[in-house]
C-alpha cells in the first residue's frame, strides 16, 4: 500500500469510526422472507452490508453449507441449493478469486453432494471449487478450550481470508436445534461422535478459535423433527425465510424462534452466548426485516 | 505382431471388461448404465450351475443361453475370440518357460472339477465362479490389483501434500481425472487379497505346461464349452498336420505335442488358416451324420461318479460356527441363504461397487461353502439407505434389483444394544450418534429421556437409546459410527425372518412428540 494511500484511508476510517462505534452496541440480524430464494438471500445479506463488507477482491473464500446427508432439497437436511448458489455468487461478485464449497459428509459424500443439489447448482461457475474433503489437509489446532484442548479442522478453512457459514435451520435430537454453531462440525476432523458428551462447551470452543465472518442460515424450510436426517415430508415446514448476520449466535438465536422455541432452551447458543462469541438475547439485537 | 481377426476380437473384450470393470462404480447417478456383469450374463458355466441350483430359468443370463447355443453350432468360440483371461494368457505365454507336462494335469481331471461343481449345483450349492475364468480375473482386479493401485496413488498424492503443501492445488485437475476415472473411490482393502491374486498367478504359471494350459487342462468353463462343441458340425480340414508342412503347429495357441486340437480342444481362432502356407486349411460345416469318431470321453461312470462326489462335498461344507450364523449378514435383499448360496456365483462385483465398502469376501465366516460370498460388515461399512447398486451389478439376481423404496424397507438383520458398552448405559453420558444417522424417516433407533444419576452421583438427565425392531433394516449405520474404540455399543445380527418394512409402518405419520418416547407398538 502506497504511503500516500494508507494516510487517505486513515482519515477516512477517522471521520466513521464515531459512528461505527455506536453501531457496535448492537448486533444486527438481517431477516429475509420471500419464495424467490437467491434474492432474499441476497437481500439478508445486504441487510447485514452487503458481501462487499466481508470480501475483498483476490481474497479466497470458504463457503461451508450443511450437506452431510443423502437427502434431496425438499427433505430439509442440507442447504438449499439454491441459497448456497446465491451466496457465492455474491461472493464472487465481491470480486474474490477462488471460492471453496465443502463438507465432511455422514452419509457417502458423493451422494450427499450430487443429492443435496448443491453441486449441481454451483456447475459452472467460474472460480468455485466443490470438492470432497481430503484428510491430510486437517490440522490439528490449539483451542485451549473448556471442553477441548485441541482438535483437527480443516486446512482450507485455516487458510482461506474469509469464511462464511451457510447452515440449514433445522431439527436435533441431541441438541434440540442444528445451526450454524454447530454447522462448524462440517470442517471438524477426528472422531466427530466424541463430542456429543459434551457437545455445548465443545462447540463453543472451535467457535471461538474459528470465526463465522458471516452467517447464512437457510430457513426456507426447516425440518420440525427426526433430525439432523429427517426424511419424512410431514416433518418439513416451509418457511420462505433466510437470515443474515455477522453475529452468529445472534443469527442462531433468531432462527431458533422460527420453531416457538427460545434461544435459551439451545444449549449450544447458550454455551456460546456464555463464552461471549455473541449475543443470544434477541431483545440486544438490531433485527432489519427485508 | 498377431493382426488375426481372433486377436483383435480378443483384445477388443479384453479392453472391454477392464472398461466394464471401471464403470462398476458410482458415478453421481443412481443407475450404473453398464457394468462388469454382463460378461457373466454371458457365461455358460454361470448359467450351468444357476440351472442346477435354483432349477429354474432368469431373464439374466439369457445371453448366455445364446453363447450356449452358438457353441453347440460352432464350437468352443468363446475361448478363441471372447474370454479376457484366455487372452491375457496368450499375451504372457511367451515371456513363460515351458516345461515337461505332468501326466495327472491331463485328461480326466478337467471332467473331474467340472462334474465336481455340477453335483454341487445339483445340491444347491454354486461353487462354479470360485474356478470361472472371469471370476478369477475379476476378484484378483477387485480384491488386489484395483485397491493396491488405488492405494499407491493415494499414498504419492498425499505425499506430495507433505512436500508441497498447499501448491499441490495445481495438479489436482490430473489426479483427479485419475481418481475420478481409473482408481477406486475409497481406499479399502479386502480380505483374501492374496488369494485371489494367487490364483490368478498360478493359472498364468501354468502356461509353463503349454499354452494356454490353463484353458485345456482345467478351466470348468473351457470344458463345459468343449462339451458342447462335441456337437458342432464345424470341421477344420485337414485333421491333422501335413507332412510336408507343420506351419500351423507353430501358430496355433493350444497345440499339443504334434497333435492339432480337434473339435473339443480347438478355439476357432482360425491362426492356422491363415498362418497356412499352402492354403490348405479350411474351416466347414461336416454332415453331422456322418461326423467322424467323436475325441476321447471319460467312461459315464466317471462323470456320474464326479456328480455323486459333489453332491456329497457340498454337504461336507455346510457347517458353519455359531459366531458365523449370528453375524450372517447378506446384501440388501436376499432373504435365504441357501437360494443365496445356489445363486452367487462369487465374482465379487457387489463388493467392488459398494458405496461405502461395506461388502467383503467371505473367508470362513461364511462357513466353508461360503467362500467369496458377500458378507456386510457394519463396523467397517454401512449399507447406504438410498443405494440400490449391489443388486443392480448381480449378474444372476443372487441379490435383487430392488428399486429404491423396496430396498430400503429390505431387512438385512436387525440392530441391538449391548447396554455393557453404549454409553448412556454405562458410562451415563449422553451420545445419541446412532439415532441422529439412522436413515429411516421415523428412526428405527429412538431414545427415552430418564432422569439418573451419573458416575459421581449427580443428577443428570440422560437420553437412554433403544431399538424400534418393526423399522430396523440392520443398514448397519449405527453401529458403523458408534464412537466406542473397539467393539461397538449397538450391533446388527442376522435374523431369519427378513420380511421388508411394512409399508404401512415405514409410512405411518410422526407423531409430534418431543423426546421420541411415543410408543411404537401403538
Amino acid at each position: 500500500m502506497e504511503r500516500r494511500e494508507f494516510i487517505r484511508l486513515m482519515a477516512i476510517a477517522a471521520c466513521f469510526t464515531p459512528r461505527m462505534a455506536a453501531a457496535k452496541e448492537l448486533p444486527v440480524v438481517g431477516v429475509a422472507t420471500g419464495t424467490d430464494y437467491g434474492k432474499i438471500t441476497r437481500n439478508a445479506i445486504s441487510a447485514v452490508g452487503g458481501m462487499k463488507r466481508f470480501v475483498k477482491p483476490g481474497d479466497v473464500v470458504v463457503v461451508k453449507p450443511n450437506m452431510g446427508w443423502d437427502r434431496t432439497p425438499e427433505q430439509a437436511a442440507n442447504t438449499n441449493p439454491l441459497v448456497v448458489r446465491a451466496v457465492v455468487e455474491e461472493v464472487l461478485a465481491a470480486g474474490a478469486k477462488k471460492v471453496k464449497v465443502f463438507d465432511r459428509t455422514c452419509n457417502d459424500e458423493r451422494r450427499c453432494y450430487a443429492n443435496s443439489g448443491i453441486q449441481g447448482a454451483l456447475k459452472g461457475l467460474p472460480n468455485v471449487e466443490v470438492r470432497f474433503i481430503e484428510n491430510e489437509r486437517f490440522k490439528k489446532v490449539l483451542l485451549n478450550g473448556e471442553a477441548l484442548k485441541e482438535w483437527e479442522l480443516y486446512g482450507e478453512v485455516l487458510s482461506a481470508n474469509v469464511f462464511i457459514n451457510v447452515p440449514v435451520a433445522k431439527h436435533h435430537k441431541l441438541t434440540g436445534l442444528t445451526m450454524g454453531l454447530k454447522n462448524i462440525m462440517g470442517v471438524m476432523g477426528g472422531d466427530r461422535g466424541k463430542l456429543h458428551k459434551q457437545i455445548g462447551p465443545a462447540l463453543a470452543d472451535v467457535n471461538a478459535v474459528l470465526k463465522s465472518h458471516l452467517t447464512v442460515i437457510d430457513a426456507t424450510r426447516i425440518l420440525t423433527d427426526h433430525g439432523p436426517q429427517g426424511g419424512d415430508p410431514a416433518d418439513v415446514k416451509i418457511m420462505n425465510t433466510v437470515i443474515a448476520s455477522t453475529d452468529i449466535v445472534a443469527a442462531d438465536a433468531y432462527a431458533t424462534t422460527l420453531f416457538g422455541l427460545k434461544p435459551a432452551d439451545i444449549p449450544v447458543t447458550v454455551a456460546a452466548a456464555k463464552r461471549g462469541i455473541g449475543e443470544m438475547e434477541l431483545k440486544k439485537v438490531r433485527i432489519v426485516r427485508v | 505382431m498377431n493382426r488375426t481377426p481372433a486377436r483383435i476380437s480378443q483384445l477388443f473384450f479384453l479392453l472391454l471388461f477392464l472398461g466394464l470393470f471401471l464403470s462398476t462404480e458410482y458415478r453421481g447417478k443412481d443407475e450404473i448404465p453398464a457394468a462388469v456383469n454382463s460378461f457373466f450374463r454371458a457365461d455358460p458355466l454361470a448359467l450351468a450351475t444357476w440351472l442346477l441350483a435354483v432349477k429354474s430359468f432368469t431373464l439374466l443370463l439369457l445371453p448366455a443361453l445364446l453363447v450356449l447355443i452358438l457353441t453347440l453350432v460352432f464350437g468352443r468360440f468363446f475361448c478363441g475370440w471372447i474370454c479376457p483371461l484366455g487372452t491375457i494368457l496368450e499375451l504372457v505365454t511367451g515371456r513363460i518357460v515351458k516345461g515337461k507336462t505332468p501326466p495327472w494335469l491331463v485328461g480326466r481331471l478337467k471332467y473331474l472339477l467340472l462334474a465336481l461343481l455340477m453335483g454341487a449345483a445339483l445340491a444347491g450349492l454354486n461353487l462354479a465362479g470360485i474356478l470361472d475364468p472371469l471370476a478369477i480375473l475379476l476378484r484378483a482386479m477387485t480384491f488386489f490389483a484395483h485397491p493396491l493401485a488405488g492405494d499407491a496413488a493415494r499414498t504419492g498424492w498425499v505425499g506430495l501434500y507433505r512436500v508441497m503443501g498447499e501448491s499441490r492445488d495445481h495438479l489436482a485437475p490430473g489426479y483427479s481425472l485419475l481418481h475420478d476415472y481409473l482408481l477406486p473411490f475409497r481406499e479399502s482393502s479386502y480380505p483374501l487379497a492374496v488369494l485371489s491374486a494367487l490364483l490368478l498367478l498360478t493359472v498364468i504359471l501354468l502356461e509353463r505346461y503349454g499354452k494356454r494350459a490353463w484353458c485345456r487342462y482345467l478351466c470348468p468353463l473351457g470344458t463345459l464349452l468343449g462339451l458342447l462343441s462335441r456337437f458342432s458340425p464345424v470341421r477344420r480340414s485337414p485333421g491333422r498336420i501335413c507332412g510336408d508342412c507343420g506351419e500351423c503347429e507353430n501358430v496355433c495357441p493350444t497345440v499339443e505335442e504334434g497333435k492339432m486340437p480337434e473339435g473339443e480342444e480347438c478355439l476357432l481362432c482360425f491362426a492356422c488358416r491363415r498362418g497356412c502356407g499352402r492354403s490348405r486349411v479350411r474351416f466347414w460345416f461336416a454332415n453331422p451324420f456322418k461326423l467322424r469318431e467323436r475325441p476321447y470321453l471319460p467312461a459315464r461312470r466317471f462323470l456320474l461318479g464326479g456328480m455323486a462326489g459333489g453332491l456329497l462335498f457340498a454337504r461336507g461344507l455346510r457347517w458353519k460356527s455359531a459366531e458365523a450364523r449370528e453375524r450372517l449378514l447378506r446384501p440388501p435383499g436376499v432373504r435365504d441363504e441357501a437360494e443365496f448360496l445356489a445363486a452367487c456365483v462369487r465374482c465379487g462385483e457387489c463388493m467392488k461397487v459398494c458405496l461405502r465398502s461395506a461388502l467383503y469376501p467371505a473367508a470362513l465366516q461364511a462357513g466353508m461353502e461360503g467362500l467369496y460370498t458377500p458378507l456386510l460388515v457394519p463396523r467397517l461399512g454401512y449399507c447406504e439407505y438410498h443405494c440400490t447398486l449391489c443388486g443392480q451389478v448381480c449378474p444372476t439376481g443372487a441379490i435383487p434389483n430392488l428399486p429404491k423404496g423396496e430396498k430400503e424397507r429390505e431387512v438385512v438383520g436387525k440392530a441391538v444394544f449391548d447396554k455393557n458398552h453404549c454409553l448412556p448405559y454405562a458410562k451415563k453420558s449422553n451420545c445419541i450418534v446412532c439415532e441422529e444417522h439412522c436413515p429411516i424417516p421415523r428412526k428405527a433407533i429412538r431414545s427415552r429421556v430418564v432422569e439418573s444419576l451419573d458416575l459421581n452421583g449427580k443428577k443428570i438427565s440422560l437420553m437412554e437409546p433403544y431399538v424400534v425392531e418393526e423399522l430396523c433394516n440392520g443398514c448397519g449405520i449405527c453401529e458403523h459410527v458408534c464412537p466406542l474404540e473397539g467393539k461397538s455399543g449397538v450391533e446388527i445380527f442376522g435374523v431369519k425372518d427378513k420380511t421388508p418394512i411394512a409399508v404401512a409402518v415405514a409410512a405411518k405419520p410422526a407423531a409430534k412428540v418431543r423426546g421420541g418416547d411415543e410408543d411404537p407398538y401403538k
